[in-house]
């Protein structure tokens, strides 16, 4: 009973991740092609739909981790996730003025570099029991680049955004009601930049470390 | 005898070991110990006996009241080795709740007597304040003045300290949460419920605020004022039907008061702050069952609530 359950999970993550990484493959290829043909402020309107689709299937890598399907700490997928949602529908999808921007084109190589790895990197362990060393490598190095680039992206587009939130009343809701409550879409967005202060050395440590214990059991294989 | 001391990686934290009487107690050692590294004062000190290979559970914590020798094994009573580990610096529990309480205590009354609604953006020249307003000012500052003399003149800890990066973590919790809810509760555009159900709700919580002051003299004389602490199973007035009504009163106090007030600032924090308490509740009701199992001439712990009636 217990293999056969194991053997569904591994169909379901294979399945997952090679989706995923198909979606990743097509945000990469759209961006380089309006790169190439129309320039920078084009990039958005070529990877939208993907992109949108992508970036929002990994809620469900959330709810793998609390279910115990896969190990990896919801600490450390939740602020990930979190913030790439943040920007792809909170920024990017809510507030067109940012879309032309040449951060959205640095944010689109970076989180789709990235995420073509990550997914392959899980998609062959799933599907074929290992990984070639050379992928695991990639999957633990190239965010040494990746992390900055793309956090300083994510950063750079939210701060470009915040003229367009304090001038608009999206999201807001406001006193008086009778529950006394209220939200401010852009102090919450100031938030949400004051959190990338503590969390961005958090993710990166923590990848560091995660690469320590990747990279020294390669060279005890 | 010969107290070896080791780090968990197996280092030698005095080097050469300590000399003890045969009688010294474990406070002897830990005073030995601060004698002979000046960092290491005892309350930062975590001396447990080592793990033994292939035996799971938690590792034996040593006693200060007990002598050094009662830990040795049969046979071997002039050496032992004990495993230190730095609990980093420490701080005094009364510190600790003294400045996580000081920070609301402060906090609220700013956001009801300074103007300053202006810097987020609203009028504040010609607000009417409602009375509503003007009580829960005082009952806010009246149940953190109540728990901060409680940690001076009631409450008897079980540790005397707490590692100093709970500093910084309580007074974030409690000192955020504190500004949250008085920016709601003192807003120019704050809309208070009906005079009768802010009166029910402050006067309920006034109640429960008593009843919690009771449980925690009650829970004092639990307690030998020269003791470390030690378990006794509660009993009288709430605690003869839950385990942990301390909590219970705190919380349903805390629900009075946003019954006044209403707002979700006031009850996020109620929900937030009753996870916690019962994170807590679960684990001493856990412990109280496992110590008065009923075996051995001990009493059984009596079936209770665990924290709030009638639901858990």
């Amino acid at each position: 009973m217990a293999s056969f359950f194991s053997t569904v999970k591994r169909i379901y993550l294979a399945i997952y991740n090679w989706a995923v990484f198909t979606g990743w493959i097509q945000v990469l290829i759209f961006a380089i092609k309006a790169l190439n043909e129309s320039g920078p402020a084009a990039v958005y309107d070529a990877v939208e739909k993907p992109l949108q689709l992508a970036q929002t299937a990994a809620i469900l890598e959330i709810i793998h981790g609390l279910i115990g399907l896969v190990r990896s700490p919801v600490s450390a997928t939740l602020p990930q996730i979190g913030s790439r949602l943040f920007v792809t529908w909170g920024i990017l999808h809510s507030f067109p003025e940012t879309r032309t921007h040449i951060l959205v084109s640095s944010l689109v190589i970076s989180w789709s570099l990235t995420e073509i790895i990550r997914y392959s990197f899980f998609g062959m362990k799933e599907a074929l029991g290992f990984t070639p060393s050379w992928l695991l490598w990639l999957r633990y190095s190239t965010f040494l680049l990746l992390y900055p680039t793309g956090i300083t992206s994510e950063v750079g587009l939210i701060y470009i955004a915040l003229p367009y939130i304090k001038a608009s009343e999206k999201f807001c809701f406001r006193m008086p009601n009778k529950w006394n409550f209220s939200f401010d879409y852009y102090f919450a967005s100031l938030a949400v930049l004051g959190i990338y202060v503590p969390g961005s050395p958090h993710m990166y440590t923590y990848m560091l470390g995660q690469r320590k214990k990747a990279l020294s059991k390669l060279k005890a294989a | 005898m010969k107290v070896t001391l080791v780090s968990r990686s197996g280092r030698e934290v005095v080097r050469g070991g300590i000399e003890l009487s045969d009688s010294a107690t474990v406070k002897d050692l830990q005073e030995a110990i601060h004698a002979k590294t000046k960092k290491y004062y005892p309350s930062r000190q975590r001396l447990t006996l080592p793990t033994k290979a292939g035996v799971s559970g938690k590792p034996v914590i040593l006693s200060p009241k007990s002598k050094v020798s009662d830990y040795c094994e049969k046979g071997n009573s002039d050496n032992l080795t004990v495993v230190f580990k730095d609990l980093g610096p420490q701080v005094l529990y009364s510190t600790l709740f003294f400045f996580e309480y000081l920070g609301p205590l402060v906090i609220y009354p700013l956001f009801y007597y300074l103007p300053l609604y202006k810097y987020f953006g609203y009028d504040d020249t010609n607000r009417t304040i409602h009375p509503v307003q003007t009580y829960a000012m005082y009952y806010w500052c009246l149940h953190y003045s109540k728990r901060i003399l409680e940690t001076f003149f009631i409450h008897r800890f079980s540790h005397a300290t707490s590692p100093l990066s709970n500093v910084f973590r309580n007074c974030l919790y409690y000192w955020t949460f504190g500004a949250y809810i008085a920016y709601y509760v003192n807003h120019p555009l704050y809309t208070p419920v009906s005079e009768t159900q802010w009166k029910i709700g402050f006067a309920f919580g006034l109640l429960c605020q008593v009843s919690n002051l009771y449980c925690h003299i009650i829970l004092r004389n639990l307690r030998s004022p020269s003791g470390y602490g030690g378990y006794q199973i509660p009993k009288g007035f709430l605690f003869n039907i839950v385990t942990c009504a301390n909590y219970t009163t705190e919380i349903y106090q805390w629900l009075g008061f946003n019954i006044a007030t209403q707002t979700v600032a006031g009850y996020v924090f109620l929900v937030v702050a009753t996870a916690i308490m019962t994170n807590w509740a679960m684990g001493k009701h856990r412990r109280l069952r496992k110590l008065f199992d009923g075996k051995d001439g001990r009493p059984k712990y009596p079936r209770r609530w665990v924290i709030l009636p009638p639901f858990f």
